[in-house]
């Protein structure tokens, strides 16, 4: 069961003239699977996610959604998703509950499946403060909470949520992911943000898209691999052991001359402790030279860190290629 | 006709009387029609002395094209393309047919319900609380069958204009422009003879609205506006669903 193919893109292509938004994209996500789909803006997330929901049709490639096509039975893989576009537009003259039963009539639940789902979804949304009240009337945390009941409203295998916790407040956000995993478990979900905390909270894997393409597919552990650099952080207070001030600049060519260390920054200070930033190749460990230096030089270490490699950096690596895109203007 | 189709419109006929367009369209037509009933065209109904609801179809066509229909269809598709609601709509499991048909039965209804409305005149004047004569149904009631087939074609011109726009402004004047053309053009046939006075009196609402207002049902009339519906709506659903392509 868990081997099953949920989405399934092969080459998927959306031109726009002569822009192409979505570049031979392909992908697998299995049954029970929650993948992040991260990517700058406009690198082509929302437009993959529309074409899986059928809002869209690609202009090359093909795309199935629990073994059905997007192209030949569209009315099939919407049934078998649930979907939340980036901002979650909904109805604004209507409430709550009227929204619930209007999407629930739409996929034809009948009166006593809705009752029960309707109970569900109320309480893992957290809505029955709400349910009576108009969509109008709700901050965007709120609305976007609705959007989300509305495509757990049927039970479906898939949710594909596009940007699901950007209108939400840190709270919010953290029990959301904690209910994403929840759900995931049995489910299929693709989630898009741009916030990599999100992913590491909730995903097992990403898919990283730049500029149309995917860049990096795998677990986050691999992705993270893929930098083969660590960095360990240091903090020295300004006094030494004895009482006396110790000279940045001594600090500097100290840690310069530790073996197997590529690169010392040191962010602004206070003045009262200093901050270095060694970069290191993945198998070397700094940790204990770093003691070993310290003792032996008097200085009082305030904090001694091992980052492993921040989900940032590799990001920033595979997708700077857009950024510079967007501050170049070319000759045509 | 599929559930889903009587779901949409549900929810549309809802949201115009939970939105003020409903209460304006209604209301605003009511008042034009008894501002041009009593005081209009001769010094008003009082002065024609005459047991006839006629002028109340030389009022009804005129404000149909020029404003209720246009109001009625302007945010139809133009508004959800604007706000977004529309993506979340079309990725439920609903057909773009459902969507275009379900969105016009309930601008039909609206109008319906308007009509009703105006039927408080021959009531009122007829029946009770006044007898004022014997009034010759037969006129008033194809005068009603040429007025729901004229705003059965106009909201279908206007939901056309409505899927092609994500302005609902652009919409409205673009379809009342389109109305009130199709209406006046009637007024040019006795200027100009041959083939151009045919296609004129062929295409004009006008033409094609007088003799129901007289007391005939013209089965070609019947079939020209429920051409222009079909094809209207049929230029909806393509501009609808061209948006996948674009």
């Amino acid at each position: 069961m868990s081997s099953e193919l949920m989405i399934q893109t092969q080459d998927l292509t959306k031109s726009y003239g002569s822009f192409t938004a979505v570049d031979r994209i392909s992908f697998e996500v299995r049954r029970g699977e929650i993948v992040g789909f991260l990517g700058p803006n406009g690198a082509g997330k929302s437009t993959t996610m529309r074409i899986l929901t059928c809002y869209l049709a690609p202009t090359g490639g093909t795309a199935r959604v629990n073994g059905k096509d997007v192209f030949s039975d569209t009315l099939g893989v919407r049934q078998s998703l649930g979907y939340l576009p980036q901002r979650a537009p909904l109805y604004l003259d209507m409430s709550v509950l009227e929204y619930l039963q209007f999407a629930a009539d739409l996929r034809e639940l009948d009166a006593s499946t809705f009752k029960k789902r309707a109970r569900n979804v109320v309480e893992v949304c957290g809505l029955a403060q709400v349910l009576g009240k108009e969509i109008s009337e709700l901050s965007h945390g709120y609305r976007q909470r609705v959007g989300l009941a509305q495509a757990l409203i049927h039970d479906p295998p898939i949710l594909i949520l596009d940007e699901p916790t950007s209108d939400l407040d840190p709270n919010e956000k953290t029990e959301f992911l904690e209910y994403l995993k929840r759900i995931g478990q049995e489910r299929t979900v693709l989630l898009s943000t741009h916030n990599l905390s999100e992913v590491e909270a909730a995903c097992a894997r990403a898919i990283i898209v730049s500029r149309g393409r995917v860049v990096a597919d795998g677990a986050l552990s691999d992705i993270r691999a893929r930098s083969g650099s660590v960095s360990t952080s240091i903090m020295v207070a300004a006094e030494n052991m004895s009482g006396s001030s110790v000279s940045q600049v001594e600090i500097k060519s100290a840690l310069d001359a530790l073996k197997g260390v590529s690169k010392v920054e040191a962010p602004p200070s206070n003045g009262q402790a200093y901050r270095y930033e060694l970069a290191t190749p993945q198998d070397v460990d700094l940790r204990a030279d770093l003691y070993r230096l310290a003792v032996q030089k008097g200085w009082v270490l305030l904090e001694l860190v091992r980052a492993s490699q921040a989900l940032e950096d590799v990001f920033r690596d595979l997708t700077l290629g857009d950024e510079r895109k967007n501050r170049e203007i070319s000759a045509a | 006709m599929s559930s889903k189709v009587i779901t949409i419109a549900k929810r549309e006929l809802r949201s115009y009387f939970d939105s003020l367009v409903a209460y304006v369209v209604v209301g605003g037509s009511m008042l034009g029609l008894g501002i041009w009933f009593f005081l209009m065209q001769q010094g008003g109904f009082w002065q024609i002395d005459r047991a006839s609801l006629g002028r109340m179809f030389d009022f009804l066509p005129w404000a149909l094209s020029a404003m209720v229909l246009p109001l009625v269809t302007m945010r139809s598709l133009a508004e959800e393309k604007r706000t977004g609601t529309l993506e979340l709509l079309i990725t439920m499991p609903v057909t773009d047919a459902d969507v275009i048909l379900g969105k016009y039965l309930a601008a039909l209804g609206l109008v319906a319900v308007l009509l009703l409305a105006t039927f408080l005149y021959p009531v009122a004047l007829f029946v009770f609380p006044w007898h004022l004569g014997a009034l010759d149904w037969g006129p008033l009631v194809s005068g009603y069958v040429g007025t729901l087939l004229l705003s059965a074609a106009g909201l279908g011109v206007g939901l056309a204009f409505s899927a092609v726009s994500d302005s609902q402004i652009v919409a409205f004047f673009f379809t009342a422009l389109t109305l009130i053309f199709l209406h006046v053009v009637g007024n040019v046939v006795e200027l100009v003879h041959g083939p151009v006075a045919d296609v004129i009196s062929f295409v004009s609402f006008q033409t094609r609205f007088a003799p129901f207002a007289r007391g005939l049902i013209d089965m070609r009339a019947v079939v020209y506006f429920l051409s222009v519906t079909a094809l209207s709506l049929l230029f909806a659903f393509r501009s609808l669903e061209s948006r996948k392509w674009n």
